[in-house]
């Protein structure tokens, strides 16, 4: 036992600048350092983006030549295919793994989730520290093998960012080696962090915090982190198989030596579905808190939600095959997967209706998280309903790999994911960082950003539906109207990423001071709510009181 | 609830509080505190088993073909890894507790900590103050007990409202015996 006159809780901040983010092993510096990489990282991804809206925006080949990729179109320009490719596979790679997982589940999931079950920590901090360096070595391997010798004897490999062989394992230089190193060293720390944030939720809930008294972020953590640790180890399988095809001379995959592309595909896509859910299920329980306070009312069927999310987990990882319809599965192995994936409609579709019942004679104010979470809804569901297009396998006969594909997905991801991303961004900002965003800059950005990105992707339906193929530098003239209109609205989501970077900047340096402890009001009901804005560094070393998060004592 | 008081000899019906009934002749108080974990073996099992089901999903469908190497050390790797993370997890804070034994003559506490030594600190009941800070302490409902020329506390880990009625039930036993 402490003596109790020795018992020191004066807990003053003492760590100097490199101690607090270089060596930290607080969840909450973690989090922060988290989102503003993902946020690095994400611009990046995003520029890539543009530049390809760019090259799409006229028919021909303007910026993307042989003679030099540049920023002004060249009159005189031999197309290069390979930059493309490279971007692409880049900007896929880069927003999957290193942009909105990290942003969401280890951004939010560090900072909230142990803030919302009591807990004073990550059961193991240091090896939240050790997670959040590799997401940063990972990083660095995916930018270099932008920059590295690879195909085509250019810079980079440009094979897409599902890396099917044969095309992954002949593609020269090793641009494609660091790819691969890059996934498996993020892989790595997605692992190390969802074992961390698995066993912080399991041990060390608050007493009487049983598991249906966990509030539904905290919820949509834990299921996430567990859909990571049973995902990625079967990538790191097939990558580091990839690998070994590449350089060991190994033939798993290899049709040449007797090994099976198509095996391959199935691998990949039992981790690729799941990674979908992963990234949109955190949103899904940003979005319950968002919309809950700002209805001003408890969230509508808490039960069933946390069931849906659980349903939604377990389908994900047994409708794998039907990104792959046309690579030649029987008629009954086709019609097993089409209704599998028609069955996630359900879990899906309870989520939804709840939110819309949380909302349904509630006081609902509309501040910009809240903007963000009815984009975020409308979106999702659009791209919920095309999804439901696809999911049949004669449709997708005509739709696969067209424009209508990269519709539903940016639909579900870059509008649905990212939309929750900056709704919990938009929320909790003052939490963070004790200082408010202007309101009306908030706004700005969402409606530049709904607009555009609606703008973007919408008109992609209609290329899709006329036949127009994903991962090309070039088309037709046929699909020149709507391919204009797209580039339009990139550039304009592109300003208002932009603007949206500023509103960061000035907010932690100029906005307004946060005195209260919950500026909501009191449906924000979860823990993080009884602390000051921003929390000490140390919260929770004394058990939280239960009238604090119990809240609603019927579930 | 992981406070755990035991009384021997016990009369039937014992209870801290019922000190009327009991003889202080030879009576000895032990109580144990531990640390509240919010999941016990039963979820554990549940876990891993569970665990270890999605994870055999991709593993059946290569079985016999050599991919089937290729996945397994991963699949085992993160199995384990999981097994390690909360088994450890749970030993740490298991290995943390308070352990308080009470007699007529002697009140001694032993504190074991997951990594660091072992304290102690004895006393004679007799002289030994109980107090519970409400507000003030370095905790919410602080317990203390000052005695042998050292103030010590008790149940730091426990919530507020747990320390408050260990107060009420350890004062009932000191007065008990005195």
């Amino acid at each position: 036992m402490a003596d109790a006159a020795t018992h020191d809780h004066g807990h003053e901040d003492t760590r100097g600048f490199f101690t607090r983010w270089f060596m930290s092993t607080n969840h909450k510096d973690i989090g922060i350092l988290y989102l503003f990489t993902a946020g690095i990282v994400g611009f990046i991804a995003v520029a890539f983006s543009v530049y390809m809206r760019m090259e799409l925006m006229e028919p021909g080949v303007q910026y993307m030549c042989m003679e030099g990729a540049s920023f002004t179109a060249q009159d005189d320009c031999t197309p290069n295919g390979h930059i493309w490719n490279v971007l692409v596979t880049a900007h896929g790679i880069l927003m999957m793994f290193f942009v909105l997982i990290p942003a969401l589940f280890g951004g939010f999931g560090n900072y909230f989730m142990p803030l919302q079950i009591g807990a004073p920590d990550m059961a193991f901090p240091r090896l939240n520290n050790l997670s959040y360096w590799l997401f940063v070595a990972g990083s660095a391997l995916a930018v270099a093998s932008v920059l590295s010798p690879g195909g085509n004897g250019q810079l980079g490999s440009g094979v897409g960012w599902v890396l099917y062989p044969p095309l992954s394992t002949t593609e020269g230089g090793y641009s494609m080696d660091l790819a691969i190193f890059a996934v498996h060293v993020s892989g790595a720390s997605s692992i190390l962090g969802a074992i961390n944030i698995i066993t912080t939720f399991l041990n060390m809930r608050a007493p009487g915090m049983t598991l249906f008294k966990v509030p539904l972020f905290a919820w949509s953590v834990f299921i996430t982190a567990w859909m990571i640790l049973l995902a990625l180890p079967v990538l790191a399988g097939a990558i580091t198989m990839l690998l070994t095809d590449r350089n060991f001379g190994t033939a798993f995959f290899d049709p040449a030596g007797g090994g099976d592309p198509v095996l391959y595909q199935h691998i990949l896509w039992f981790f690729g579905h799941p990674e979908v859910y992963i990234i949109i299920i955190p949103g899904f329980g940003i979005i319950s808190h968002v919309i809950a306070t700002f209805s001003r009312k408890p969230i509508f069927g808490y039960l069933p939600m946390v069931w849906a999310m659980i349903a939604i987990a377990v389908l994900g990882f047994i409708v794998w095959a039907h990104h792959m319809y046309t690579v030649g599965m029987s008629l009954t192995q086709q019609t097993y997967f089409m209704l599998a994936t028609m069955v996630i409609a359900v879990p899906t579709g309870i989520k939804i209706f709840s939110w819309i019942a949380t909302m349904w004679r509630g006081s609902v104010s509309f501040e910009t998280p809240m903007l963000w979470a009815f984009g975020f809804l409308f979106l999702f569901t659009v791209g919920g309903v095309t999804g439901i297009v696809l999911s049949q396998a004669p449709i997708d006969r005509i739709y696969h790999d067209t424009y209508y594909v990269v519709a539903h997905f940016h639909y579900v991801m870059s509008l649905g994911a990212v939309f929750a991303l900056f709704a919990g961004i938009y929320y909790w900002m003052g939490k963070m960082s004790g200082r408010q965003y202007p309101e009306w800059a908030g706004k700005l950005h969402f409606w530049t950003m709904f607009i555009g990105a609606n703008v973007t992707f919408f008109p992609q339906h209609f290329l899709g539906r006329q036949g127009m193929p994903r991962r090309y530098i070039d088309y037709p003239e046929a699909y020149a109207l709507w391919n204009y209109v797209s580039s339009i609205g990139a550039f304009i989501s592109f300003a208002s990423f932009l603007f949206f970077i500023g509103i960061v900047f000035y907010t932690l340096k100029f906005g307004a001071r946060i005195t209260e402890k919950n500026y909501w009001n009191e449906h924000a009901d979860t823990l993080e709510w009884t602390l000051p804005s921003p929390p000490p560094e140390h919260t929770f070393e004394q058990l939280p009181k239960r009238e604090d998060w119990d809240k609603q004592p019927a579930h | 609830m992981p406070v755990i008081w035991s009384i021997s000899p016990k009369a039937p019906g014992t209870t801290p509080g019922a000190f009327e009934l009991a003889s202080s002749d030879g009576a000895e108080y032990r109580l144990a505190l531990m640390p509240h974990l919010s999941m016990g073996p039963r979820g554990f099992v549940r876990i891993i088993a569970i665990s270890a089901a999605v994870l055999a999903l991709p593993l059946l469908g290569v079985l016999g073909t050599p991919v089937l190497w290729g996945l397994l050390p991963f699949a085992g790797l993160a199995l384990w890894a999981l097994w390690y993370a909360l088994s450890r997890n749970s030993a740490e804070r298991r290995a943390l507790r308070e352990d308080l034994c009470l007699t007529k003559e002697r009140i001694e506490i032993t504190r074991t900590n997951p990594r660091k030594p072992t304290q102690h600190w004895h006393a004679n009941p007799y002289w030994v103050r109980v107090k519970l800070a409400e507000k003030g302490g370095a905790l919410e409902n602080y317990l203390t007990l000052e005695g042998n020329g050292r103030e010590v506390e008790l149940g730091a880990f426990l919530s507020p409202e747990e320390r408050a009625s260990l107060y009420h039930e350890l004062s009932r036993a000191l007065r008990h015996l005195r």
